[in-house]
């Protein structure tokens, strides 16, 4: 209980932290960007395409493949490595309480403050896409922005772990997280479904969930998948699963990296 | 009962015992054992000697590669030992844009403190170090004196049994020194175990009961200041004298008792002495004369150099 108390008073010192970043604060700005353009597509796009996909694609490419795996990434190393750099972290690793939930705490404020800034996002576009009503022949359905919170919110989680990890172990954090956003969330999700390394990445089951609890129509799949021509639904398999594994082993090296590590406050030759 | 007074008076503060550590290939620390009881004791040593890590040792933020250290009983780096534990480290670093008050209380949380007991707290210990009408201030306006009180603050305010200060008194300007030193002497009479680092003696001299010197990770003495002084008078030892006349002044020295060889050099002179009684005052005499006959002293044997350059130089 008293483990459970020092992470959520972590993760609140840490948010208040995080909050006066100026970055953080142009995402908000961002997202209400992000609802803006949607809006504005949806008198561009042909008629073809129905609401569903016009808010769906937009909060897919710009959310999922853009925003998150940046900005999670940042916010966590912000939040991990910050102290590292700056050596703060010496007065957090003098206090009673282990180190992993020190890391807990930092990586859920990181994660919480880019989840509900994406959710605003997604509720924006959400409001962008429903004002083009002839889209949305059958009125749209509250399970849809469900589905796609939950959906963005693994994507949050998932970087944030593997982000933490690197913020735990490497002196160049923000270099691996870009190398790993780069491959693993913009290139390796586009290889059709043949390349069975996708599934090792986090974009590519976080849309396959979304094929799942959505209606995978053509189109749709055409959007968020365009490299797979031969989408059948024996291709879903089981996403939850392959999130759960790529979130359990960021995080698991995360907290074994963090709570072993010797941050010296200087440069040993 | 005060945490201070609750703790079992035969378990020493703090305790390293045979500690060494290792960088690689790099030994930082080489089998150091000491005790620090109910006493304030200065840790000295020159920049790089092993005064930080020491330090670290003790907070668990580096693990020894050999030997253990204990703090009130409990092995470092555990919660029970970081419960008892105050720690001010020696960079200048702080949460920028909290208040004073803010970082501090946030500290007293992670002690278990409640929200509105850790603001209070916080507030008391900052107005006992002089910070009340600053503490609402961001940090980052605060001058460097200010923010060494709030670094003190932080390491006191859930009432530690053993405080580490490292290298506390840098950039303090003669009056916050004088008003820190005044603290930490309270601090150590009130029953604390207190290991204050510099690599300035005379900094501490007013304020330890004892000292440990650390030299290039071995500690070479420990005690009072005033008795190794004492010991190092009758310890014969070596010194080179940079002069601008060396035979002139191996003239001056060759009637001392003490001074049992001397070696003319270029432009220095080597001088084997087998104890000091009175030699470093006569020296310094013949430094003040306008002949410039003594230009400079260092000692040349290593192992008693840092005692030397403490307490002689």
């Amino acid at each position: 209980m008293r483990n459970l108390r020092a992470v959520f008073e972590v993760a609140r010192q840490t948010s208040r932290l995080l909050c006066m970043d100026r970055l953080y604060l142009l995402l908000w700005l961002l997202m209400v960007g992000g609802g803006v353009m949607v809006f504005l597509v949806g008198f561009r796009m042909t008629k073809l395409v129905d609401g569903t996909v016009l808010f769906a694609g937009s909060a897919w490419w710009m959310l999922g493949t853009v925003t998150i795996p940046w900005t999670t990434s940042y916010l966590c190393v912000q939040a991990v490595h910050g102290d590292v750099e700056d050596r703060t972290f010496q007065y957090l690793f003098v206090r009673p309480v282990p180190r992993w939930t020190v890391l807990l705490g930092k990586v859920l404020a990181a994660c919480f403050l880019s989840s509900i800034c994406h959710a605003f996002g997604a509720g924006m576009m959400l409001l962008g896409a429903s004002f083009h009503e002839d889209r949305w022949p059958n009125g749209i359905d509250p399970s849809l922005f469900a589905t796609m919170l939950a959906a963005l919110t693994m994507l949050v989680v998932g970087y944030g772990a593997i982000a933490s990890f690197f913020a735990a172990r490497f002196r160049r954090p923000l270099i691996w997280c870009a190398a790993f956003v780069i491959f693993g969330a913009m290139f390796l999700p586009m290889l059709p479904a043949k390349a069975g390394l996708r599934v090792a990445t986090l974009a590519d089951p976080v849309r396959r969930f979304l094929f799942d609890r959505l209606d995978p129509n053509p189109r749709f799949v055409e959007v968020l998948w365009p490299s797979e021509r031969g989408f059948t639904e024996d291709l879903i398999g089981e996403p939850l699963w392959n999130v759960a594994i790529v979130i359990g082993i960021g995080l698991g090296l995360a907290l074994l990296s963090y709570s072993r590590a010797e941050y010296d406050s200087r440069e040993r030759e | 009962m005060s945490a201070i007074e609750s703790a079992n008076v035969d378990v020493p503060r703090l305790r390293y015992a045979a500690v060494s550590k290792w960088y690689g290939q790099v030994s930082a620390l080489s089998e150091v054992s000491f005790e620090v009881g109910r006493e304030v004791v200065g840790l000295v040593g020159r920049n790089g000697a092993g005064k930080s890590t020491l330090m670290k040792l003790a907070t668990g933020l580096l693990r020894p590669s050999l030997g253990e250290v204990r703090i009130d009983g409990h092995l470092a780096a555990t919660t029970e030992a970081n419960a008892v534990l105050g720690f001010s480290p020696d960079l200048d670093k702080l949460y920028e844009r909290c208040t004073g008050r803010q970082f501090v209380a946030w500290m007293l949380r992670l002690h278990g403190f409640s929200g509105r007991a850790a603001f209070a707290r916080a507030g008391e210990v900052l107005d006992e170090l002089g910070l009340g009408a600053h503490m609402g201030r961001r940090i980052r306006e605060y001058s460097k004196g200010m923010r060494q009180r709030v670094r003190l603050a932080q390491a006191l305010a859930h009432g530690p049994r053993v405080l580490l200060l490292d290298e506390p008194m840098t950039g303090l300007d003669p009056i916050a020194r004088h008003e820190l030193s005044e603290h930490v002497r309270r601090l150590g009479k009130s029953g604390l175990g207190v290991l204050v680092s510099s690599h300035v003696l005379h900094e501490l001299e007013a304020i330890v009961d004892r000292v440990a010197l650390v030299h290039q990770g071995r500690l070479i003495a420990e005690g009072a200041v005033s008795l190794l002084r004492d010991q190092l008078r009758e310890q014969p030892h070596r010194i080179r004298i940079a002069s601008s006349d060396a035979r002139a002044l191996a003239g001056r020295l060759t009637p001392f008792a003490h001074v049992i060889g001397l070696e003319i050099r270029d432009d220095s002179l080597d001088v084997a002495l087998s104890g000091e009684p009175g030699f470093y005052k006569a020296l310094t005499a013949i430094a003040a004369e306008p002949t410039s006959l003594v230009l400079g002293v260092r000692p040349l044997d290593d192992s008693l150099a840092s005692v030397f350059g403490y307490l002689v130089g």
